[in-house]
């Protein structure tokens, strides 16, 4: 509980010093941020919408990091999920357009769990190690991204670098026309509350929790880590590719070159501010989401607009691992 | 006189390493200091080569006193260490590793030629050929050996000490490395060798002192004993033949025969081995550390894999309860609490699940009535395991191992590092559920404890069973 009440003064504290050293007076800084992202229902769905991806992101890092599995491969992931829902939209809609949304859903999370799964076996029978294989294999998948948009999946009159554009029937539904708030941030939340009950409450969610603390332990007490990591892997990347495909059904409707905006990449601070908590990860994918969304709101009346977003987080994220995370280097074994 | 230990004592806590200790290192002599694991061989060179500063006593070289708990004036002193696991940069050329180890400062300018002329002189008149461009961790063990030796007699060398010099070396590269330790003897240099066994010593040493719990208990010219007597004093006036114990032991449990067991590195460590366990029985295993007794348990709990033998189990598949060697890394999840340490052994226990879901409530009654009942010092369950003393992490250990009512439990050195109360506790656990009718494997170094609590006692050396202690040691 203190650690926190501490992480929510401490990023407070943080946005303050920052508008400080940007020049901004705080208060009035801060008055336009809270405006930007809940001042209104314009801002509460922007909030709400940018977290979404960060939030499913986020639990997916969450469990590969819980299990010691360091999936950095979040941002290629998210990718591939958002790809496969396109690639199975050309495929499905033609054929069965009742079936369209699921089959998006699930094949993003597969085809993103496939790949992250292959990055855990490489760790656990190659020895080849999560953090340098998902790095890579982002690459790989932005790559196979700006081909598909030229290729395969170019919309039908070969003119822009980007899929053909779902149907609006086909779309996550929307609440209010005029805002952006769609029903995939309930996936998320649904999702959150799902793994934290995997976590918190299953004997899987244990036995992943001891291989992550002390892998030789699980081993020694015939767990199977090896079993268990590759797994994490999987859930980790299949939510990575979820957000992809949840942002594709709620959000844009079609894919292109820009499709992510390093959502994966921002889901590892995310995981790591919400104490890689599943309910932490919930504040914390808010908070990021109102940060961003406000910081839109702020870009509006000053100049150092949306760096100011990043810069925060950057001093929010360091702080954190400063001061919260530190300790936890001395009570861990070297092992 | 070239080295004189006077009076030297260490405590770690409760613990006496070393006990009012002095011994005499001659010049132009090979002085072996002989111990079981334990016996204070390893505090003895800590201290001399200034890496432990003792309590008590005074180390003088020529007359000097050394500083003591002062590596690098002992260094310059001329008091240098080859230790068993080597201090060599793996990746560094040979003259680098040389030059590493005759570097002052960080400020004091590197020339490899000139780090590495004095050594490879000095291997030119050992006739050695050693390449200084060689990357070390590409030579052979007896190579890097002589990397070793090379660095600690470069520069003023009056004592050198080698830790278990012949341990990692093959026959031929002993007979090798007897040659050169008589050749630095020429010199006038005090030669120190550590060993766990008179075997390794025979042949060299020229005087060999003993020590046992931290004092020096016996000591001669090698001319004028014999292997009986340092065995005598090694092993001291405990009983070391096997007592027969009581024979109205249940059925077998365990039939093992001809176990080969490879160790991390892919050496065979268990070596043809057979033994059979009985219900209500605690069969001891001793001998000195090193000798296979890890990868036996190990291969036992099923946790390491046997490459020859069978391993049956004539009352059908058991619960194996295993007590690792090492807690901190295999016993436990220290960041986890002590309840989840302790629920791990009962995750597929019927009454701790529900479908998929685990019984917390179950689980955290379970491990609150263990803490209570084996009287583990913790504030309470959800305490983090590591935030408890060692003796206390044992016992949760121990706990989980027995809670599951194991009909074969594996332990291995259960009260390693524990006072004597704890220690007391692990045993009447232990002898507990043998009463219960557990069978228990007991791995342990200690004597005094397979003394207590074996019934039937074999000691591994090198690998194989041998009938006593005395087989062990010598």
């Amino acid at each position: 509980m203190i650690r926190v009440a501490l992480t929510v003064v401490g990023l407070f504290l943080a946005v303050v010093l920052t508008l400080i050293v940007f020049g901004v007076d705080p208060v009035k800084g801060l008055g336009l941020i809270v405006e930007g992202a809940a001042g209104d229902k314009y801002g509460l769905a922007r909030t709400a919408v940018r977290a979404t991806p960060l939030l499913l992101c986020g639990l997916g890092v969450t469990i590969g990091w819980r299990a010691g599995m360091y999936n950095i491969g979040g941002e290629g992931q998210y990718v591939l999920g958002g790809v496969t829902g396109a690639a199975v939209a050309r495929l499905v809609v033609p054929l069965a357009p009742g079936l369209a949304s699921i089959s998006i859903l699930a094949s993003s999370f597969v085809s993103a769990g496939l790949l992250a799964a292959l990055a855990g076996w490489l760790q656990v029978k190659r020895g080849v190690q999560c953090v340098i294989s998902t790095i890579l294999m982002n690459f790989l998948v932005l790559q196979m991204l700006a081909w598909t948009v030229r290729g395969p999946l170019q919309e039908s009159k070969h003119e822009l670098p980007q899929t053909e554009r779902l149907p609006n029937s086909l779309m996550f539904k929307r609440f209010d026309a005029q805002v952006d708030l769609h029903s995939g941030v309930f996936v998320a939340l649904a999702v959150a509350a799902l793994v934290w009950a995997a976590l918190s409450l299953t004997r899987w969610g244990f036995v992943l929790r001891v291989v992550g603390q002390n892998r030789r332990f699980a081993f020694v007490n015939k767990l199977g880590p090896d079993a268990v990591q590759v797994w994490a892997m999987a859930l980790s990347g299949g939510l990575c590719g979820l957000a992809g495909s949840v942002d594709y059904l709620g959000l844009v409707g079609q894919i292109g070159d820009g499709f992510s905006q390093g959502w994966g990449f921002l889901a590892i601070p995310v995981a790591l501010l919400g104490g890689l908590h599943p309910l932490g990860v919930v504040a914390s994918a808010a908070f990021f989401g109102a940060l961003l969304a406000g910081g839109e709101g702020l870009s509006r009346f000053n100049t150092t607009g949306a760096t100011l977003v990043y810069v925060i987080q950057a001093v929010a994220v360091l702080g954190y691992l400063y001061f919260v995370r530190r300790g936890r280097v001395k009570e861990a074994p070297a092992a | 006189m070239a080295l004189s230990v006077q009076g030297v004592s260490k405590s770690f806590g409760n613990v006496r390493a070393l006990d009012s200790v002095s011994v005499e290192f001659e010049p132009g002599e090979i002085h072996a200091v002989l111990g079981e694991n334990g016996a204070g061989k390893s505090t003895l060179m800590g201290v001399l080569a200034g890496f432990v500063r003792p309590d008590r006593g005074a180390v003088v070289l020529d007359g000097q006193a050394l500083r003591l708990g002062d590596p690098l004036s002992t260094r310059e002193a001329g008091v240098r260490m080859v230790h068993q696991h080597f201090m060599l940069v793996p990746n560094f050329s040979v003259a680098e590793n040389l030059a590493l180890a005759s570097a002052q400062t960080l400020w004091s300018g590197l020339n490899l030629e000139r780090a590495s002329r004095g050594p490879t002189s000095l291997a030119a008149r050992l006739g050695w050929s050693i390449d200084p461009r060689a990357r070390t961790g590409g030579l052979s063990v007896g190579a890097q050996q002589r990397v070793e030796i090379l660095k600690a007699t470069d520069g003023p060398c009056r004592v050198l000490i080698l830790d278990e010099p012949t341990a990692v070396l093959t026959p031929d590269e002993v007979s090798e490395a007897f040659d050169y330790l008589r050749e630095i003897r020429r010199a006038g240099t005090a030669i120190i060798l550590i060993a766990h066994k008179l075997s390794e010593v025979t042949g060299i040493a020229d005087r060999v002192t003993v020590l046992r719990q931290g004092r020096v208990v016996g000591q001669a010219a090698m001319a004028e004993t014999d292997a009986g007597q340092i065995a005598e004093w090694m092993v001291g006036g405990r009983v070391t033949s096997a007592p027969t114990g009581p024979a109205e032991h249940g059925a077998v449990l365990l039939d093992v025969t001809g176990l080969t067991v490879l160790g991390d590195r892919g050496e065979s460590t268990v070596r043809s081995v057979s033994l059979t366990l009985h219900q209500g029985e605690i069969l001891g295993i001793g001998g000195v550390d090193g000798n296979g007794q890890v990868e036996l348990a190990e291969a036992l709990a099923g946790v390491r894999p046997h490459v020859s033998g069978t391993v049956s189990w004539p009352q059908g598949a058991p619960s194996v309860g295993y007590i690792p060697q090492d807690r901190q890394t295999d016993g436990l999840a220290l960041t986890m609490s002590v309840a989840d340490n302790l629920a791990v052994s009962r995750l597929d226990d019927p009454s701790a699940r529900k479908g998929p879901l685990l019984r917390s409530q179950v689980l955290r009654e379970s491990a609150q009535s263990l803490v209570k009942a084996l009287n583990i010092k913790t504030p309470d369950e959800q305490a983090p395991a590591g935030s408890l003393s060692g003796g206390n992490q044992q016992e949760v250990v121990v706990a989980r191992a027995i809670s599951g009512k194991p009909s074969v439990l594996v332990a291995v050195n259960p009260t390693r590092g524990l006072d004597i109360q704890a220690t007391a506790d692990v045993h009447n656990q232990l002898r507990r559920a043998a009463a219960d009718g557990a069978g228990i494997v007991l791995v342990s170094t200690d004597l005094d404890e397979l003394d207590a609590l074996a019934d039937r006692r074999v000691f591994l050396s090198r690998g194989e069973f041998v009938e006593s202690l005395l087989g062990a040691v010598t």
